[in-house]
């Protein structure tokens, strides 16, 4: 009776459960049965061949420099973002005048799909008609045209930029959530016993938004890791690879060299890393809590 | 209308509705997006094909180039393919290997195979089979800016290489971008082959093995570099796909570029008062363009061949290829309409044409794609100055050989 008892929770959200693992299990039994067969570009599987599908991507020297990309262009874009989002959610929580405005204002660009973002900007580092060389220009700081995306030194940091713009509303929005969660009555209590307004931040908003902003961390590192449009809207990975992170070598290898089953490794190796860190990111949350 | 004329009228339509969709047949087609003229071509043509053929329906799709081959890789592994498509000749292999083509050469007598000028008939024939119709030819020649040649005082376009330098420096002095240079996307490897045939070099040799990394190829991607390097070509070309350099010849800050005909149809809706002449791409030692055409297939699984079959019957007869042609800018692939007055005294198409015996289709060979992007990495990497180009191209021609599978 008993052990009924304790099974029924289990039992009672077992139909979701089962429809969640169909979800996410066929997807991935396909990736697994594509990544360690050779595929044809129509998806026609001529026969398995073990690991050879990783072997070769592994041997790519354009994946290892894509996934070393990847890093950098994960902890510049999450960090620029949290770095950007963490004073604009703290100015938009004062009372000030027009604040609904400037709320509006920094949420709308996620209105925008990120291709047109993409696109938007791409014309805006046009080298010959572009805002940006236009205004430049116009301030006097430079006198001919710098043709942005014609190099990865220029055009990924641009990258990296439009990243953090597409990121910070998003960011923005939990971070008031969670400012709005801190009572007001604690920063009375402070100011009474003398503290500093940098003082306060430091010891009573920060410690009690750090989950909140875990929390954005983590969500960002998933779509930032994962972000396809931006770059291959500006520079499609080139020039000669050298703006290719792992989803845009991805979809390079998928669609325009025609190789499934290698693309299909790409993905795993993907998933394994994004899996991994969210798994370092609960066992960190659970130190935390425990602590 | 009376309430009983009514009735009996939308009685009558659902009867010929039922009727017809009890013998009709529905062939789709999918064919790729060439202009705005695309889409209201296709619909013309199903209509008055149905017309003809009341029994037959036809629907088209009319899809990106960007993403019509994912598109197709996708239908295929789902099963979902249309019956007919357009392609790219140059993906044509993938599809044959795959058993996904229908050989045509069953539904063809000779009478239908002579409708087609030689030449853009053979790329879509593999192994003595022909899988594809052209539907589609174009060739490259190099246009030029009159108005900025004059103002730099050069009379005649260029015909050698050296020439285009000895003009580019005119025009730089003047203010001028001289030869423009693709470095971005697709075909970034093409605009570098222009070069690499003149100069007598190839891409794929007669053994299978990459070509382009010998002595003509080394040449002519230092000349490309020595260009960029003196300033002769626009600043930055890697910043710049093949439709950024037709943006700048329009907007008249680009004096030269090789590209395709339907620049002419584009020239004259958007830039009609500029003063352009086209001239054969120049060479060095031998004279080249480089010829593309699209195939229109049959799918294997298609249940309804026949009809797509007659549908095709249709599609390369002399007014709908006339009209297909004339509208999108390319070049004639069957005999009547090249025939065409249009054609026939149009001066700028028919340099086009010229060029036609000495011209370069892509090989249908396994690992074209795969080439393809060696090469263009490779000349980007040489564009920006990253690499040297014997080193540069002799990496690429490494990556080119394991693809070609040599």
């Amino acid at each position: 009776m008993r052990a009924v008892r304790r099974a029924a929770p289990l039992l009672l959200i077992l139909p979701s459960l089962l429809l969640a693992l169909a979800v996410i299990g066929y997807p991935l039994y396909e990736m697994i049965r594509l990544s360690l067969a050779d595929v044809s570009r129509f998806g026609q599987i001529r026969g398995y061949v073990g690991l050879a599908n990783f072997a070769r991507v592994f041997a790519d020297p354009v994946f290892l420099s894509a996934l070393l990309r990847t890093l950098e262009w994960t902890i510049a874009v999450v960090g620029g973002t949290v770095l950007v989002a963490t004073p604009t959610a703290l100015i938009l929580h004062q009372n000030f005048w027009g604040r609904s405005l400037a709320r509006t204002l920094v949420m709308l660009p996620w209105a925008i799909s990120l291709s047109m973002a993409a696109i938007v900007w791409l014309w805006a580092f046009d080298g010959d008609h572009g805002m940006v060389n236009a205004s430049l220009r116009s301030l006097g700081l430079m006198s001919g045209n710098v043709q942005w995306m014609a190099r990865a030194e220029t055009a990924f940091p641009v990258e990296i930029g439009v990243g953090i713009l597409v990121s910070v509303p998003f960011s923005v929005t939990i971070l008031l959530g969670g400012l709005s969660s801190i009572p007001g009555d604690i920063y009375e209590a402070a100011s009474i016993d003398g503290a500093s307004r940098l003082q306060a931040f430091r010891f009573l908003t920060l410690p009690l938004l750090r989950s909140f902003i875990n929390i954005a961390i983590v969500l960002n590192v998933i779509y930032v890791f994962n972000s396809f449009p931006i770059i291959w809207v500006m520079t499609q990975g080139g020039p000669d690879n050298s703006t290719h992170i792992l989803v845009t070598y991805l979809y390079e290898l998928a669609f325009r060299l025609g190789r499934p089953g290698p693309a299909a490794a790409v993905s795993l190796v993907m998933l394994a890393i994004v899996f991994s860190f969210t798994m370092i990111y609960v066992r960190l949350q659970a130190r935390e809590q425990s602590a | 209308m009376t309430r009983s004329s009514a009735w009996v009228a939308a009685a009558a339509a659902v009867a010929t509705m039922f009727g017809v969709a009890a013998r009709a047949e529905t062939v789709h087609v999918t064919a790729a997006y060439y202009s705005d003229k695309t889409g209201p071509y296709f619909d013309k043509i199903a209509q008055e094909f149905h017309a003809a053929n009341p029994g037959i329906d036809i629907k088209v799709d009319v899809v990106n180039w960007d993403s019509l081959l994912q598109k197709l890789q996708t239908d295929i592994s789902g099963g979902t393919n249309p019956d007919i498509s357009i392609i790219g000749t140059r993906w044509l292999l993938d599809f044959v290997k795959d058993d996904q083509a229908e050989p045509l050469d069953g539904y063809m007598d000779q009478a239908f195979k002579d409708r087609f000028i030689g030449t853009f008939l053979a790329p879509a024939q593999i192994g003595g089979k022909t899988y594809g119709l052209p539907i589609a030819a174009s060739a490259r020649a190099l246009y030029f800016n009159k108005d900025l040649f004059a103002q730099a005082g050069i009379s005649a376009p260029p015909a050698t290489w050296d020439e285009v330098q000895q003009d580019a420096a005119k025009l730089k002095a003047k203010g001028i971008a001289g030869f423009g240079l693709q470095g971005k996307a697709i075909e970034t490897d093409v605009y570098w082959y222009y070069a690499l045939w003149t100069y007598g070099g190839d891409v794929v040799g007669k053994d299978g093995h990459a070509a382009f990394a010998g002595d003509a190829g080394v040449k002519a991607l230092t000349m490309y570099k020595s260009m960029i390097d003196k300033g002769l070509t626009e600043d930055g070309p890697t910043n710049y796909t093949r439709e950024d350099l037709q943006n700048l010849f329009k907007q008249g800050r680009v004096a030269m570029v090789i590209t395709a005909p339907f620049l002419i149809n584009q020239i004259a809706a958007e830039a009609p008062k500029l003063n352009y002449g086209i001239a054969p791409v120049p060479k060095e030692t031998t004279s080249a363009t480089y010829a593309v055409t699209d195939s229109v297939v049959l799918f294997k699984n298609s249940k309804v061949k026949k009809a797509a079959w007659k549908f095709l019957d249709f599609l390369f007869t002399k007014q709908p290829r006339i009209d297909f042609t004339k509208g999108e800018g390319f070049l004639p692939t069957t005999k009547a309409e090249a025939e065409d007055t249009y054609f026939t005294t149009n001066e700028r198409l028919q340099t086009f044409v010229k060029l036609l015996p000495s011209a370069h289709f892509a090989p249908t060979v396994t690992g074209w794609e795969d080439t393809a992007k060696a090469v263009s990495d490779a000349v980007q990497s040489v564009y920006v100055g990253k690499a040297e180009p014997a080193p540069a191209l002799k990496q690429a021609a490494g990556i080119a050989d394991q693809a070609l599978g040599k």
